[in-house]
């Protein structure tokens, strides 16, 4: 009873995308329109300032990072880096262990071991959520076979409940 | 796929009348231009390739001003100071206007306008005769229209 009000009180908010491709990305309607179609997506706004895009997620709706990713190659661009702003409620984290929080499966990797509290700014760090090079790069801070593959390997050491093979997992970093 | 209210003009037809705030203060409506050939411009501050254009387009609209061609900027930015600092950087010399509200901004949905820049050359009766015309392709149908 209490892991379940735990993980229900524990969401997505929100999320900032820095979108690439050969031309401008902020230039052209597409991604808006693509991204806007996502079920659990309240609204999407492009952020001159930044040249990114905000998106806001509707509330209680078990968000799936991978339609974003989709949305954005169908509108012709890649995503170069997704930010996801999740409340957290005295989340406890360790380096390369998964936790489990708004129905999606999280693997934390390169942070010190931690409670999370409040407002929390995630990065995903699987691959094609940001550059080749990055995603590389990561690949330093796990043995795990997940971060190649994103889905739970029978090597994954997880904390998290119902855990099975096959399962998308999310990589993450603070 | 998706439905438009408002689909994007095409080669022939009549465009769509424009009458909106000027960079110089008062209105421009696109009627000023009857008589003479007009490029449509969409863009915004902070579009890179917009500003590349701007540059890029200037060297044929000092050529041919004086030959009845013309160009009418139209700016969907939201903040006007960006819009009046970019056509100062850009060195613009030709009409700009102002619709501001991006994607939303009530011209670019009126036109179609899906991304930036997008551009119609227009006839000296305000019919489409190019859509996204390079700079290359304007500078022929320029020469052309002399003969």
């Amino acid at each position: 009873m209490l892991l379940i009000g735990f993980y229900s009180q524990a969401q997505f908010k929100s999320a900032t995308l820095q979108a690439s491709g050969l031309t401008c990305s902020l230039c052209s309607k597409s991604i808006l329109k693509s991204i806007e179609k996502i079920p659990f997506v309240q609204s999407v706004k492009a952020d001159i300032q930044t040249s990114g895009f905000e998106i806001d997620f509707q509330e209680n709706q078990v968000v799936d990072f991978d339609q974003i990713k989709k949305a954005v190659e169908d509108a012709g661009f890649s995503v170069a880096r997704l930010d996801v702003q999740a409340i957290m409620n005295e989340t406890a984290i360790q380096p390369d262990a998964h936790i489990e929080m708004g129905g999606v499966v999280l693997h934390f990797m390169n942070v010190k071991k931690q409670q999370l509290q409040g407002a929390t700014k995630l990065r995903i760090i699987d691959k094609n959520f940001l550059p080749t090079k990055e995603h590389k790069k990561m690949s330093q801070y796990t043995k795990m076979t997940c971060f190649q593959t994103g889905v739970m390997e029978s090597c994954c050491t997880t904390t998290a409940s119902n855990s099975n093979n096959s399962k998308r997992v999310y990589h993450v970093t603070l | 796929m998706q439905g438009f209210l408002f689909a994007q003009l095409k080669i022939g037809d009549q465009a769509l009348p424009i009458s909106l705030p000027s960079n110089e203060g008062g209105m421009i409506s696109l009627d000023h231009f009857s008589g003479k050939w007009v490029l449509v411009d969409f863009w915004a501050s902070w579009c890179g390739p917009c500003r590349k254009s701007n540059r890029a387009i200037k060297p044929v609209y000092e050529k041919y001003k004086s030959k009845g061609f013309e160009i009418l900027g139209v700016s969907v930015d939201d903040v006007k100071n960006d819009w009046l600092n970019a056509i100062k950087k850009d060195a613009i010399t030709w009409k700009q206007v102002i619709d501001p509200g991006g994607w939303e901004s009530p011209i670019a949905i009126r036109w179609g306008v899906e991304q930036l820049p997008t551009s119609y050359l227009l006839d000296e009766k305000g019919k489409v005769i190019a859509v996204d015309p390079s700079v290359e392709q304007i500078e022929k149908l320029l020469k052309k229209k002399k003969n």
